[in-house]
C-alpha cells in the first residue's frame, strides 16, 4: 500500500468548459507522508447503531462485507483519482449501519482530533437500512496553528424509506491540506441531507455526488464556508436525478475575506426517465477584500422534459441600500461586513442541532472575527 | 382513439434550401495545405503582409487542438473542405450586373427587397466573395464607409484595416480562429466616423451555394467616438449530404461613448458546422447590443463575446437558439469587466425538440481594476419532448470584491399551470400552448428590426392537433 499523497487531478466536472477559465477540475500539487497519526472520539452511539470496521481481518463474510460490496458501487464526489487514493491508503473502513426501522433521534458524534504534524486519510461508510433514520455529526479539529493532512471520504446509502442526515464541521488549523470526498445513494423514498461548515484549513477539497436512483428519493445539501487570509477552497457538488419523482435541493453560502480563493461547481444532472424530479441550487457569496478570487459555476444537465431545474447565484459586496441601513443603526462598514458575514453562516449553522458542534462553530467564528 | 401529442414543428427551411450549379466557379482543392494558402492569397492580390500574416495563422493551426470541451466535430475533416470558391462573377455595386442564378437566389431570400424598404446600405456574399454591395448616398455622404473587405484591404483603408485585422480575435486564440486567418475570404468593412448616427441598418447576407465548401467571412466594424450604428447579418446555406464549414470572424471596435447594434439571424443548413467568432470592445462608455437568433446548423459553437476596457462601458446579449433534429447547438455569451463602473446584461432563451441538443455556454469574468461592475445573467430553457436535450453551463470568474454579480437559470417544459390559467380563461389548449412558446420567445424577438421578428415567428411555426379527445 501506498502512504504517500501526491499530485492528482479532482473536483471535474461531468461536462466540460472553456479551457482558460481554468475551472473543468483542479490539480491537487502536495507531496505528503501519511503517518496514520490522529484521534478518533466516538461518542452517543444510540440503540440501532452498530459500527464496525470493514476490511478487518476477523470480518470476512460477515454482513459489513457484504453491505460494503454494494456501496463499493457508489461514486464519489472527486472523483477516481481521489477513490485510487483512499483505497491505497487506507486499508479499512469505518462502517456505521442504522437497522432496519430503527428511528434514532440522537445523534451519533465522531470527533478527530488532529494534531501538527499529523497526516492521515480515512474512510467511512454509512447505511441506513430500510425505513431507519439515522444522525451523524463529525468534526475534524485542531488547534489553529497547526499543519498537516487529512483526508476523510464518507459513503453513504439511504435504503428503502431511509433517511442519512449527515453534518460536518471543518475546523482544522491554518496549515492543514483536506478532502472531504462524500458519495451517496438513495433508494426509492430514501433521503440524505448534508450539512457542511467549511471554516478551517489551509487548502480544502470538498467533493460531493449523490446518486437519486429511487423513486421519490431526495437529497438536501447545505453548506456554509467562511475563507480568510490565504484560504483555498474547491468544491464541486453533483446531483444526479435518476429515480421519478426525485428532488435535489443545494444552498451554498459564505463569505471571502484577504487574499482568498474559492471555486465552486454545482450539477444538477436531470436524466432521461426521472419524470417529475426537481432540482434546484442557491449559491450567496459575500465578497470581503478586493483581492479574493471567486469562481462559480453553476451546471443544469437535463435529458428529460418532465423536470424542473433552476440555479440561482448571487456574488458581491455587501449591498449599498443594506450597508446604508446598517450605518443608520450606528454599526461601521467593517461591523456591519461582520454581522452579515455571520448571518450568512448561522443561517446554515441553524440547521445543525447537536450543542456541542454549535459550540465550536461558534467559538471558531469568534476566534476568526477576534484578529479584527 | 390515442390522444396525439401537442407539436412544435421544426423550422420551415424549405425557404433556404435551394441551389445553383457552381461547376463554372473557381475553387481551390480540397483539404489545407501551404499551396492552398498561398494560391487563395494570390488568388485576392493579397498585399505581402496580409499573405505573411496567413501563412502564420496556418502554422498556428496546425499546432492547435481541436477544442476537448464542446460538441462533437469529429464529423468535420478539413482534408474534405474546400476553403476558397470564387463565383463567376466580379463584385458590383448595381444590382442589374449580378449574374442571373445569384441575383435569383437573393431575390429569394427577400435581401433586394428589404435594401429598398428598410436598410441603408447591403452587401452580399456567395460562397467566398462578395458579389453585391452598396450603400445608400445619404449615408456615404456622413462619410461613413461599408464597402467589401478586399477592397477595404488594398485601397486607402489598408492602414486601418492592418491596425485591426485579428487584433481582437487572434489566431491563437483557438484552432479555428487560426483557420479563419489562414484562409478568410470576403466579409465586410464599416467605418462610422465621430459623432455620425446611422438611423437605419446596415445589412450583410451570407450564402454558401456549393457543397463541401467552407465559407470565412471577416467583418470589421470600427464605430467612432460618439457614432451610432446597427448592423444586420444574416446567413443561410442549401442542405447537403456533405459536411460544410463556416469559420467567419467578427471584430467590433466601439469608440468613447459609441454604440452598436448587432443582429443576427443565423438559418445555416443542418449539415453546416458553424464555428464562428464575434468579439467587440468598447472604450469608456461604449455600448454593444448583440442580438442573435441561432436556428440553423448541424452544430454549433458561437459564443459572442465582449471586452468593456473603457470605464462606464456595457455590454447586453439577447439571443434564442432553437436546436430540432439533428442538431447540437452550444451557443451563449462571454463578457469580460476590464474598465471601472463597467455593466453587462445577458439574457437568452432556448428551445430543444425532436432530438435536438441546445447548451448555453456564458462566461462573466470581472478583472482585478473592474470595481463597482455589475453584471447579470438570465437563461432559460424550454423543452417540448423527452428524447431533446438542453444544458446550461455558467462560469463566473470575480476577481474583485466591489461587484454585483446575478445569475438565474431555469430549465422545464410547458407549464401544466399556465396552460390550465388560459385555459380557465376560455382558450383552448392549443392556442395556450402556442401563447406560451410565442411568449417565451418573445423577449428575443421584440429586440429585433419589424420584419426579422415576422421572420423568426413564421420559423417557429405551431402545429396543433387533435388536443381533445
Amino acid at each position: 500500500m501506498s502512504n504517500r499523497l501526491t499530485e492528482m487531478t479532482v473536483n471535474k466536472l461531468p461536462t466540460l468548459t472553456w479551457n482558460f477559465l481554468k475551472i473543468n477540475d483542479i490539480k491537487v500539487k502536495e507531496d505528503i507522508e501519511l503517518n496514520g497519526r490522529g484521534q478518533i472520539t466516538i461518542r452517543n452511539i444510540p440503540d440501532g447503531v452498530i459500527i464496525g470496521n470493514a476490511g478487518c481481518e476477523d470480518c470476512g463474510g460477515c454482513a459489513v462485507s457484504k453491505i460494503m460490496e454494494t456501496t463499493n458501487s457508489i461514486t464519489n464526489g472527486m472523483g477516481p483519482e481521489a477513490k485510487e487514493f483512499f483505497d491505497s491508503v487506507c486499508d479499512k473502513s469505518l462502517v456505521i449501519r442504522a437497522k432496519k426501522n430503527a428511528k434514532i433521534d440522537e445523534p451519533l458524534c465522531i470527533s478527530y482530533n488532529m494534531a501538527n504534524g499529523d497526516a492521515n486519510a480515512v474512510k467511512q461508510v454509512i447505511i441506513a437500512e430500510e425505513g431507519s433514520n439515522i444522525t451523524v455529526v463529525m468534526d475534524y479539529n485542531s488547534k489553529s496553528s497547526d499543519s498537516g493532512f487529512f483526508g476523510v471520504q464518507t459513503i453513504l446509502h439511504a435504503c428503502r424509506g431511509a433517511t442519512i442526515n449527515l453534518v460536518k464541521i471543518e475546523l482544522l488549523g491554518k496549515g492543514y491540506v483536506h478532502f472531504d470526498d462524500i458519495g451517496g445513494s438513495c433508494d426509492n423514498e430514501g433521503i440524505i441531507n448534508t450539512v457542511q461548515m467549511i471554516l478551517g484549513g489551509k487548502k480544502s477539497y470538498v467533493g460531493l455526488n449523490v446518486d437519486l436512483a429511487g423513486y421519490k428519493s431526495r437529497y438536501s445539501g447545505n453548506t456554509g464556508y467562511l475563507c480568510i487570509n490565504d484560504q483555498f477552497l474547491d468544491m464541486n457538488y453533483y446531483i444526479g436525478h435518476r429515480g421519478k419523482k426525485s428532488e435535489g435541493e443545494l444552498t451554498v453560502k459564505g463569505a471571502l475575506r484577504d487574499e482568498a480563493v474559492k471555486t465552486f461547481r454545482g450539477t444538477i444532472d436531470l436524466k432521461h426517465g426521472a419524470k417529475g424530479a426537481k432540482g434546484d441550487e442557491l449559491e450567496e457569496t459575500l465578497l470581503l477584500s478586493e483581492k479574493v478570487k471567486n469562481n462559480t459555476l453553476p451546471v443544469i444537465l437535463c435529458d428529460e422534459d418532465d423536470v424542473e431545474g433552476a440555479h440561482g447565484a448571487t456574488i458581491g459586496r455587501l449591498s449599498k441600500d443594506m450597508l446604508f441601513y446598517m450605518e443608520s443603526r450606528g454599526f461601521s462598514e467593517h461591523e456591519a461586513e461582520v454581522l452579515m458575514t455571520k448571518g450568512k453562516l448561522n443561517s446554515i449553522r441553524n440547521l445543525i442541532t447537536d450543542q456541542s458542534s454549535i459550540g465550536k462553530i461558534q467559538h471558531y467564528m469568534e476566534e476568526a472575527f477576534r484578529d479584527e | 382513439m390515442e390522444r396525439e401529442r401537442t407539436e412544435v414543428n421544426d423550422i420551415d427551411r424549405s425557404i433556404y434550401d435551394f441551389r445553383y450549379s457552381d461547376e463554372d466557379f473557381y475553387k481551390v482543392d480540397e483539404g489545407l495545405t501551404k499551396d492552398i494558402v498561398l494560391q487563395i492569397s494570390k488568388e485576392k492580390n493579397d498585399p505581402e503582409w496580409m499573405r505573411d500574416f496567413r501563412l502564420k495563422s496556418l502554422d498556428i493551426y496546425n499546432k492547435l487542438k481541436v477544442p476537448d470541451w464542446g460538441p462533437d466535430i469529429s464529423g468535420l475533416n478539413m482534408d474534405d473542405i474546400v476553403t476558397y470558391v470564387r463565383p463567376n462573377t466580379k463584385m458590383t455595386t448595381s444590382w442589374e450586373e449580378v449574374p442571373e442564378d445569384i441575383k435569383n437566389t437573393f431575390e429569394r431570400l427577400g435581401i433586394p427587397q428589404a435594401e429598398r424598404t428598410s436598410l441603408a446600405g447591403v452587401g452580399a456574399q456567395y460562397d467566398s466573395e462578395l458579389v453585391y454591395h452598396n450603400v445608400k448616398d445619404e449615408v456615404s455622404e456622413l462619410g461613413v464607409v461599408y464597402t467589401d473587405m478586399e477592397s477595404a484591404l488594398t485601397g486607402e483603408y489598408e492602414e486601418m484595416v492592418k491596425e485591426h485585422f485579428m487584433k481582437l480575435v487572434p489566431p491563437t486564440d483557438h484552432k479555428f480562429a487560426a483557420l479563419h486567418g489562414a484562409v478568410w475570404s470576403g466579409g465586410s468593412f464599416v467605418y462610422v466616423p465621430k459623432g455620425v448616427k446611422v438611423d437605419i441598418p446596415l445589412q450583410s447576407y451570407f450564402r454558401l451555394n456549393a457543397a463541401g465548401a467552407g465559407q470565412f467571412e471577416h467583418t470589421l466594424i470600427i464605430v467612432s467616438e460618439g457614432a451610432d450604428l446597427h448592423f444586420i447579418e444574416g446567413c443561410s446555406a442549401p442542405k447537403y449530404n456533405v459536411a460544410n464549414l463556416h469559420a467567419g470572424c467578427v471584430e467590433l471596435y466601439i469608440g468613447k461613448n459609441a454604440k452598436l447594434r448587432y443582429s443576427t439571424i443565423e438559418n445555416w443548413s443542418k449539415n453546416m458546422y458553424n464555428l464562428n467568432t464575434k468579439r467587440a470592445v468598447c472604450e469608456e462608455g461604449g455600448t454593444i447590443e448583440w442580438v442573435s437568433g441561432s436556428f440553423g446548423s448541424h452544430v454549433s459553437y458561437l459564443y459572442p463575446s465582449s471586452v468593456l476596457k473603457g470605464d462606464d462601458s456595457h455590454a447586453e446579449f439577447t439571443g434564442i437558439t432553437f436546436a430540432g433534429n439533428g442538431q447540437n447547438l452550444d451557443t451563449g455569451a462571454k463578457m469580460i469587466h476590464v474598465g471601472k463602473r463597467t455593466s453587462s446584461f445577458i439574457n437568452t432563451k432556448s428551445i430543444s425538440k425532436a432530438g435536438g441538443i441546445s447548451t448555453y455556454r456564458s462566461s462573466i469574468t470581472v478583472l482585478p481594476n473592474a470595481e463597482d461592475s455589475k453584471a447579470s445573467v438570465s437563461c432559460t430553457s424550454l423543452m417540448l419532448d423527452d428524447i431533446s436535450r438542453s444544458d446550461t453551463i455558467p462560469a463566473m470568474d470575480i476577481r474583485t470584491d466591489k461587484v454585483d454579480i446575478g445569475h438565474e437559470a431555469k430549465i422545464g417544459r410547458i407549464s401544466d399551470d399556465a396552460v390550465f390559467y388560459l385555459m380557465s380563461r376560455g382558450i383552448s389548449e392549443e392556442d395556450a400552448k402556442a401563447m406560451i412558446v410565442s411568449g417565451f420567445a418573445d423577449p428575443v424577438s421584440k429586440e429585433l428590426p419589424l420584419e426579422y421578428a415576422v421572420e423568426m415567428n413564421n420559423l417557429i411555426q405551431l402545429e396543433m392537433k387533435g388536443a381533445i379527445g
